[in-house]
């Protein structure tokens, strides 16, 4: 009984040190990390756009972001968009599961404090008025060239086959993949960690929306000429003949890692759900906002 | 019998006579899994080099007051403490290492190597031998991880770090889990035929 004891004792012992350990690491790197991810997000943003150091973005361009919620109010659940609209404010859009319009109302934060998640959780609790609960879903982000929608970047994460794959996304406004980044992951370095390789990534290059629907995966080699487009940043591919086969494969399925047949078909069903959602909302929340006269800058 | 040994053997000892891999066969899952690059072999080295120090080290200072009935779950408590810490310092300051690095870092937790060397070596020895020991078995480990990944690299995709040596991939099949079975088991054949051919020697 004593022998239990001690040990009891001892080993919650040895977890409030690691755990404080821990803790203390944690607060101390938390803003580093977060600010790292942050500028991290914003390159691989305009790199996905197709914009490097050499070829800054246009001034004309601009990105926009919108903030999806999950409103509970008793048992009623419904959809609420944080829109920014011209003129430097911002409104709260609440949609219910059917697509009908429910309610608008302005929310009162900055456009530098709207980054923050706890202080715009905070601000939409205050507008939405008491007896309704708030649960973020997901980001999408607008970009506009001079007022007209480019493309849309939707960050978003699935399972993968150890844990959760994060990923960035692009897509023109008809849908058709600009490109695909993966910002986090944990599969196993030289089998699903190739995920993270061009030529994987780049297949979703190009595909678009109606292809990208009935998506697989096929589990064949890929071609050498497709592997050298794939990999033109290695192989040295002009521009012009990437575009050429890329167009030749888009109705392809995505080609399989060797020996990671699940991440790779936990990417490309992943990026497939991401989008097709994506394809669905954005056509509701567009009519909501021509319905309403909500006068957004995208 | 470690006590008489010197830092230098120590750490000589980890790479040679004791290689985590090819002598005490431990942590073969990376070992069969990741290798199948030299770089990758280095990265996941130098991870676990890092946390088997610093585990040793940490065992090593609290052995005294280490309940021997719940040593290993103590282990493995130090084990992830210094994954996290690692992980989280690299995250918030060396971005471009991290990057590169990361996925290697969280695989370490369940390591046999770092458990193993900690219920062999640090719980009975002097903070300082436990550091060196750490240090070779660090290296040991590297250095096996990247001699595997060497032949598996080169034969499966006929380069070297990512640089193109041979211009063509002569068998795939290297690359394939299985066949890191295969280099391991013939590796280690041929480190023992090296020993025992040493050892012949010696005696004549």
């Amino acid at each position: 009984m004593k022998n239990i004891l001690t040990i009891v004792i001892r080993l919650t012992l040895s977890c409030i040190l690691a755990g404080t350990v821990m803790g203390t690491t944690y607060v101390f790197t938390s803003n580093a990390k977060k600010h790292n991810e942050h500028v991290n997000e914003q390159k691989v943003m305009l790199s996905l756009l197709g914009y490097t150091k050499d070829k800054p973005a246009p001034d004309s361009m601009a990105m926009h972001e919108v903030y999806r919620y999950v409103v509970t109010e008793g048992d009623v659940l419904s959809l609420g968009y944080l829109v920014p609209e011209q003129g430097h404010v911002f409104t709260f859009v609440t949609i219910d599961l059917n697509g009908t319009f429910l309610a608008t109302m302005p929310v009162d934060i900055s456009h530098d404090l709207v980054i923050d998640d706890n202080e715009r959780a905070k601000a939409i609790t205050t507008a939405l008025g008491a007896g309704k609960s708030l649960r973020y879903a997901d980001k999408t982000i607008v970009v506009t060239d001079n007022g007209q929608r480019m493309a849309y970047l939707l960050p978003g994460a699935f399972p993968g086959f150890k844990t959760f794959i994060s990923v960035m996304l692009a897509l023109d406004p008809s849908f058709t993949i600009l490109g695909l980044e993966i910002m986090e992951h944990e599969e196993d370095p030289g089998l699903g960690g190739e995920i993270v390789q061009d030529y994987f990534k780049n297949q979703f290059k190009g595909k678009p929306f109606a292809v990208l629907k009935k998506l697989k995966v096929a589990k064949t080699p890929i071609p050498a000429e497709y592997l050298k487009a794939l990999e033109a940043k290695k192989s040295g591919m002009t521009a012009a003949d990437v575009a050429t086969i890329q167009e030749q494969y888009k109705d392809k399925d995505i080609y399989a890692l060797t020996g990671a047949t699940i991440s790779s078909r936990s990417v490309t069903n992943g990026a497939k759900a991401i989008v097709k959602k994506f394809a669905y909302r954005i056509s509701i929340l567009d009519g909501v906002l021509k319905e309403q006269q909500i006068a957004v800058p995208f | 019998m470690a006590n008489e040994k010197s830092n230098f053997q120590l750490v000589t000892n980890g790479i040679l006579n004791e290689n985590p891999i090819f002598r005490l066969v431990l942590s073969m899952c990376p070992a069969v899994g990741i290798s199948t690059t030299m770089m990758n072999g280095l990265m996941l080295g130098i991870a676990v080099l890092f946390v088997q120090v610093f585990s040793s080290v940490t065992i090593s200072l609290f052995k005294n007051v280490i309940h021997p009935r719940i040593r290993i779950p103590t282990y493995t408590l130090a084990i992830a403490t210094w994954v996290t810490v690692i992980d989280l310092v690299l995250a918030a300051y060396l971005p471009e290492a991290y990057a590169q690095m990361g996925i290697f870092v969280k695989l370490i937790v369940a390591f046999a190597i770092i458990t193993m060397r900690l219920e062999m070596f640090a719980c009975k020895e002097s903070v300082n031998d436990s550091f060196w020991d750490g240090i070779g078995m660090g290296l040991g480990f590297m250095c096996g991880m990247m001699a595997i990944g060497f032949v598996r690299e080169l034969l499966g995709l006929g380069t070297l770090m990512g640089f193109d040596i041979l211009g063509f991939k002569p068998l795939l099949f290297f690359v394939l889990p299985c066949a890191g079975f295969f280099v391991v088991g013939l590796m280690m054949a041929f480190f023992n035929y090296i020993e025992i051919a040493y050892k012949k020697t010696k005696q004549a």
